[in-house]
């Protein structure tokens, strides 16, 4: 059994027009058994960043406190908030850092980068454990679903999608893929981002 | 070159003199005044308190600090190094405890403290703590109430009541005249007062006065119990000075009398 | 070998831990007490490596100790189980890490909420309502999710510790003999005759 799976867990992101959305499952267990259905794994970075981080679950916990630290460095120093572009390259460097003793945790990256006209686009990344970055244009996906969420992301995603239906898509994908996996589940959270607003939205699956 | 001469602040004077440990009992010497006083079975910690500022938090100017369950530390001079000090003391009880499962004792942790004083007047790149401590407690498993004093060079001792800081000298001399031995709880209190009068001239409201009594049983008199004390003192003053007024009339009445009396039988 | 079960109700929360101390598979000791006191309103039961798990606690104890005598106030839970978590996650990570896994069970006096921590020796920190460590977990945790009732009286709370307990020794083949049982409460923390 790979370390990667004994806490189970994934997380999804993707993008929309002039949107992304970035889900994950709240199970926490100990390989089969499960232990919390309240754990969360996708947190806020800045106002317009949400980061993802599927896999050894206490390295989720250290990890989210390190990045808290470099980012409120980073805000202190440069008197500016994070951009998604930025922080994904810190998130790349925190890990590779470790390269020989890495974080059994594999990022997900949303959010909203301010371009230099002023206006948003919508970003996504993810990174390996050791912090190989991987911009996509579509999806990313992480955690011990990842091969299904592939699977049911490729089918229902589509280009241009609205944030109504990003948010639909997104959390069908999550909650159907999760529904094959057996260390991932038990409730999914939906975090939904524009240029001016963030909507989270927790969803009830199947609790088995 | 020049480096082994500067480095060390403490270096010996040609007449054998350390200078700075000098100048940190002159530190202490400024600081406010704290008493401690050993009774039968009990030890009383008395600071004199600077008078609080109209906007301060009176809460964050304390000069009494509890180290562990059962010890307690009253120090005069640098407040900024006493809590240096403290913090490291505490660790120390902590630290003690881990690794012996016992508590320490009163000497042990006045050692302790007297040690890191001592480093500090002999390496380099420093300057002496300046702050002589009181620490008063009970030992583990002991009934026998202590009373220990550190002081910037860094020698310790252990006495049945002593004062430190400013006017330290005119105290402890009124303790060395009032000083008995096996007190009970409120006269120790009421001398601990008493002698902290004598160089506190504004009374109740800038004393502040700690007991432990036993193990871990330490209780902080609020100002209303400090006053009532204070009164009762100023009311034996009176009247002691009321009795020596009226045997000083007597005396004086007597002698008049005596005095017209020889002056009768030599008219005779 | 040890069991620990923990669980929450109405303004207090339950720690319970057997008090067996084993060699292999020689009983040694039939009174250990496996639940350290760590504040007036904090309790950690400990189980583990036998020699890692006392270690270990008394570090946390004579620290968490230390930041009541240097603030005057104790830790609130939250924060408490955030720095042991993150003693645990960084002994993880060093040469010896210890193996020590933890229910930290608190009161919080300034929100007035009980506070329950599943703390493994990995350093995986989980919020949860009722929680298990060791053989007993794959028995508690199903009745609990049965049972549990986050609004449930001391008495009820108990009760429900009483089925866990009866079914471990029903079905486990090493079950344990004897439970210390502990209550932290807006009063603080106290041992039941259980």
């Amino acid at each position: 059994m790979s370390i990667m799976e004994y806490n189970g867990g994934s997380v999804i992101a993707m993008v929309g027009k002039n949107c992304v959305a970035i889900a994950s499952d709240l199970r926490l267990g100990v390989q089969s058994l499960g232990i919390a259905s309240n754990f969360q794994k996708i947190f806020p970075v800045t106002d317009r960043i949400f980061v993802g981080l599927p896999g050894l679950a206490t390295d989720v916990t250290t990890l989210h406190e390190q990045f808290r630290y470099r980012v409120n460095m980073y805000t202190i120093k440069e008197e500016r908030e994070i951009e998604p572009e930025t922080f994904a390259a810190l998130v790349s460097s925190t890990l590779y850092e470790r390269r020989f003793g890495p974080y059994f945790i594999e990022p997900v990256i949303a959010g909203m980068q301010r371009t230099p006209s002023g206006s948003y686009k919508p970003f996504i990344a993810a990174t390996d454990l050791i912090g190989c970055l991987n911009f996509a244009k579509d999806f990313v996906v992480a955690g011990t679903a990842s091969d299904k969420l592939f699977g049911v992301a490729e089918g229902l995603w589509e280009e241009d999608l609205g944030p109504e239906d990003l948010f639909e898509t997104i959390s069908q994908t999550m909650l159907n893929a999760v529904d094959r996996d057996t260390n991932s589940g038990w409730g999914v959270v939906v975090h939904l981002l524009t240029k001016d607003k963030v909507i989270t939205r927790t969803l009830k699956g199947r609790m088995d | 070159m020049s480096r082994s001469y500067d480095r060390a602040l403490t270096v010996f004077s040609p007449d054998g003199h350390l200078f700075q440990v000098e100048y940190a009992l002159e530190a202490v010497r400024k600081g406010t005044c704290a008493v401690g006083v050993r009774g039968q079975d009990v030890v009383v910690l008395g600071v004199e308190k600077k008078s609080v500022l109209q906007l301060q938090d009176p809460r964050t100017v304390r000069k009494v600090a509890m180290l562990d369950d059962h010890v307690c530390l009253a120090f005069a001079g640098l407040t900024a190094d006493g809590r240096v000090l403290i913090d490291k003391a505490r660790i120390e009880c902590q630290s003690h405890r881990l690794t012996v499962e016992d508590p320490v004792t009163i000497e042990y942790i006045t050692r302790h403290i007297a040690t890191i004083q001592q480093k500090y007047t002999q390496s380099g790149g420093v300057r002496p703590f300046g702050i002589s401590t009181l620490i008063v407690g009970f030992d583990p498993h002991d009934v026998k109430p202590r009373l220990y004093q550190t002081e910037p060079s860094g020698i310790y001792s252990e006495w049945k009541a002593n004062a430190i800081g400013r006017s330290s000298k005119t105290v402890r001399e009124f303790l060395e005249k009032n000083h008995k031995d096996g007190m009970s709880r409120d006269d120790a209190i009421k001398l601990t007062v008493k002698s902290l009068l004598e160089v506190v001239q504004t009374g109740a409201k800038n004393i502040e006065i700690s007991v432990m009594e036993s193990y871990g049983k330490i209780t902080s008199l609020d100002l209303s119990q400090i006053e009532a004390i204070v009164a009762d003192i100023e009311r034996e003053k009176e009247a002691e000075a009321e009795r020596k007024r009226s045997r000083l009339a007597a005396t004086a009445a007597g002698q008049a009398a005596m005095m017209q009396r020889t002056g009768e039988s030599s008219g005779q | 070998m040890d069991i620990s079960f923990a669980l929450t109700g109405k303004g207090y929360v339950i720690v319970a831990a057997d008090t067996t101390a084993a060699h292999s598979i020689i009983k040694v000791k039939l009174d250990e007490d496996k639940i350290k006191t760590l504040s007036p309103h904090l309790l950690m039961a400990y189980t583990g490596e036998p020699g890692d798990t006392v270690q270990f606690a008394e570090y946390i104890e004579r620290n968490i100790r230390l930041y009541q005598i240097r603030n005057i106030y104790a830790l609130r839970p939250p924060s408490a189980a955030s720095w042991i978590r993150r003693s645990l996650a960084d002994s993880l990570r060093s040469r010896k890490p210890y193996s020590v896994n933890l229910l930290l069970g608190g009161y919080d006096t300034s929100t007035h909420t009980p506070h329950l921590y599943w703390i493994d020796y990995l350093g995986t920190l989980a919020s949860v309502p009722f929680a298990a460590h060791g053989y007993g977990s794959y028995f508690a945790l199903s009745l609990l999710d049965r049972y549990h009732d986050p609004e449930a009286s001391l008495e009820e709370g108990l009760a429900t510790l009483r089925r866990c307990i009866d079914e471990v020794s029903k079905r486990l083949i090493v079950s344990p003999g004897k439970y210390k049982v502990k209550v932290v409460d807006k009063d603080g923390v106290r041992e039941l005759d259980f």
